[in-house]
């Protein structure tokens, strides 16, 4: 039996999840590093964990005093211009749904996972869930669709390094594309996502940020509510703000529909193996499911694709699991087209694995990368 | 909300995807659907190209409905309908039987209604003399002409804001036989230009001896629509009154069950619509079968939505 430490947000529902979960098979509770400790220096790994331990990484976000840190831990790295300064960062204020530096955000992240690299090099012999480098990784969209590419998984195709309105419209132009989606380099789920159709005349964007002015500066909210932008002058507005932090430009390809709206899953691979799917269903373009989209039926996507189709495209989830070989689990996200016989790798999530109450042979995620993870070490 | 899945059904039969190379099994039973998909218009194949397969394949002359779905740069917003449609005016010889044709069967998830980019589909009614269905989605350039045409029963036009050309393209059509006709007016946000004035003639001056069923649909001016045909000669013609998808309020509403001929009516469509639960109930009470189902909110008149626009 093995102990469990977790790097996590202690409050979070991921860690009481993980934690019932753990006491359903008998386990002991896992000891918990927080983020904000481990970042401030209050804890270190090597006083935390013991020899024989198997060490999980979980996501810090949801959590605004860590967001802080990270933006903190970014400062030193981030380039001069759009980042904030650590002093800047340290007295940031809570602001419901505001999206702050998400680059500096990340370079956070990937300084803090290059310190929690460090100390486990001092900790006792023990098991890691999750590639710390690949979280990185998976926190890049652009270097993810790069390597998933370079794999021959299936992706939508790119527009490399768009750095304004004006350049992502010329790409466009010479691409013959009339539809992309726009999303932040960093953002995670549907966080500064912008669904982009232009014919060359006139242009639409349906997005979940919001803008809003304050003292002559742009603000970029997160909104359960899309907004639909039609003027073309706020439309340059919103993505030369977006093209700040960073931006990563997918082709929209189209989704297939089931019972009267659109959907794409989200796939969990554990081991490599495509386990828990779910089918998320939208009738805006966006499907992430905590935009308060629902969740569809699996059996009816299976059946309308048919059971090779659907075998091959749960191998492109695996193809791009294995893209991630140090990483336990990840979160797949693959649009299947209105045919039904083509699907594509649209994310694929370092923390994707959160889908209480989904099962898959009767176990849920968490049970089941348990369970995995403990015959990988046998 | 918008039209996110295709028809199983058309013209009474069962929708199937036509593609290369599939024998025609039940030609005259079956409504066939010609569409590029997202992967063949990454393979640049054409429509026309696609059509023109189908036009050889045996049987082909017993075909009774067809339905055009996203022509190749559809999915795009870089193309309109009108290959498609000269393609199907030269077919005319080959499809002596054709009745249905829905030009743009195109869901929101390819290009959304009002990106779809239509032509005039005029000489579609001259070809086919024996056209009794005809179903058009999308309204940007969409051009209907006048048609003089004797058989045609059911006219839908589909858009998310529709130019009042087209109204008046309609208003000026001879169409002794029609039975059903369907106007989706949209929203001013996408081009909807339309105002009651321009439906009165529909309304008041018998303009289609036949109709039965009329629907001014989607509409933002549902609640004056609803006031002038409470009191047009209209409704003593009409089996179904379809004011669905639009902003039907109390006013419209009250106004419809004021109207002395409102009983003629067999059924009444308002789904979607933002009606007081009170006078919901009134209209539920009246002797007439009455969708009120999806009722939405707003807080004032601004707020309020068709179902149906981008």
């Amino acid at each position: 039996m093995c102990y469990y430490v977790i790097v996590g947000n202690p409050d979070s529902n991921r860690i009481d999840f993980f934690q019932q979960t753990l006491q359903r098979l008998g386990h002991p509770p896992a000891r918990i590093a927080a983020w904000a400790d481990l970042l401030e220096g209050h804890a270190r790994l090597p006083e935390i964990v013991q020899a024989g331990d198997c060490v999980r990484i979980e996501s810090p976000g949801r959590d605004f005093d860590v967001e802080r840190l990270l933006l903190v831990a970014g400062a030193a790295e981030a380039p001069p211009g759009e980042r904030l300064s650590a002093l800047e960062a340290q007295s940031l204020v809570f602001e419901r749904g505001r999206i702050w530096f998400p680059h500096q955000w990340y370079l956070g992240l990937r300084r803090a996972l290059r310190q929690i690299e460090g100390q486990l090099a001092e900790c006792p012999p023990h098991r890691l869930t999750n590639g710390l480098a690949e979280i990185v990784v998976m926190f890049d969209k652009a270097q993810t669709h790069a390597r998933l590419c370079a794999a021959g998984v299936p992706v939508p195709e790119s527009l490399p390094d768009v750095r304004s309105y004006g350049d992502l419209t010329e790409k466009l132009r010479k691409a013959g594309w009339g539809r992309v989606f726009v999303k932040l380099s960093h953002g995670s789920s549907a966080s500064g996502v912008v669904a982009l159709r232009t014919d060359g005349r006139r242009a639409q964007a349906t997005t979940t940020v919001e803008m809003a002015r304050s003292n002559g500066e742009l603000r970029l909210y997160n909104s359960r509510r899309l907004k639909v932008y039609e003027d073309a002058s706020e439309i340059a507005e919103l993505i030369d703000a977006l093209c700040r932090h960073g931006v990563h430009v997918e082709r929209w390809l189209p989704k297939a529909a089931l019972n009267g709206a659109s959907f794409d899953l989200r796939v969990v691979t554990i081991g490599g193996r495509a386990c828990h799917t779910v089918v998320r269903q939208s009738r805006s373009p966006m499907t992430n499911l905590h935009l308060l989209n629902m969740r569809g039926d699996v059996e009816a996507v299976r059946d309308r694709m048919g059971t090779a189709a659907w075998a091959q495209a749960m191998e492109s989830c695996e193809r791009a699991a294995a893209c991630f070989p140090s990483s336990l689990h990840a979160g797949v996200d693959l649009c299947i087209t209105p045919s039904f016989r083509s699907w594509a790798v649209l994310e694929v999530n370092a923390f994707g694995d959160l889908l209480p109450r989904v099962l898959h042979d009767g176990m849920d995620t968490y049970e089941a990368e348990i369970r995995a993870f403990a015959s990988a070490g046998d | 909300m918008a039209i996110y899945e295709h028809l199983q059904h058309f013209d009474g039969k069962p929708v199937v995807d036509w593609e290369l190379g599939t024998p025609l099994t039940d030609p005259s039973e079956t409504a066939y659907r010609i569409s590029i998909s997202w992967e063949e218009h990454e393979a640049s194949s054409q429509w026309t190209d696609k059509f023109a397969q189908f036009l050889a394949e045996p049987g082909v002359e017993e075909v009774t409905a067809l339905i055009v779905g996203p022509w190749e740069g559809a999915m795009e917003s870089d193309g309109s309908s009108e290959a498609a449609t000269e393609a199907i005016v030269a077919a005319r010889e080959r499809l002596p039987n054709l009745k249905a044709v829905f030009v743009g069967e195109i869901l929101a998830e390819e290009a959304e209604i009002s990106w779809i980019q239509q032509s005039d589909l005029s000489a579609l009614f001259n070809a086919y003399p024996l056209l009794e269905t005809f179903y058009v989605r999308g309204g940007n350039g969409l051009h209907l002409g006048s048609p003089a045409h004797d058989h045609l029963k059911t006219l839908v036009v589909q858009s998310g804001g529709l130019d009042v050309e087209v109204v008046r393209e309609v208003v000026a059509a001879l169409l002794p036989a029609l039975e059903h006709l369907e106007l989706w007016l949209g929203t001013e946000n996408y081009g909807a230009t339309t105002t009651v004035d321009d439906v009165l003639p529909i309304l008041n001056d018998g303009l289609f001896p036949s109709l039965k069923y009329l629907g001014l649909c989607d509409s933002e001016i549902a609640d004056a629509i609803a006031v002038a045909i409470a009191t047009a000669p209209i409704l003593d013609q009409l089996e179904v009154l379809d004011l669905s998808l639009g902003t039907l309020s109390d006013e419209g509403a009250l106004a419809l069950i004021a109207a002395p001929s409102i009983g003629k009516l067999r059924s009444l469509d308002i789904h979607h619509h933002y009606v007081s639960p009170e006078v919901v109930d009134q209209l539920l009470a009246l002797p007439v079968s009455v969708d009120a189902t999806s009722p939405e909110s707003a807080v004032d008149e601004d707020d309020r939505y068709v179902a149906v626009s981008e």
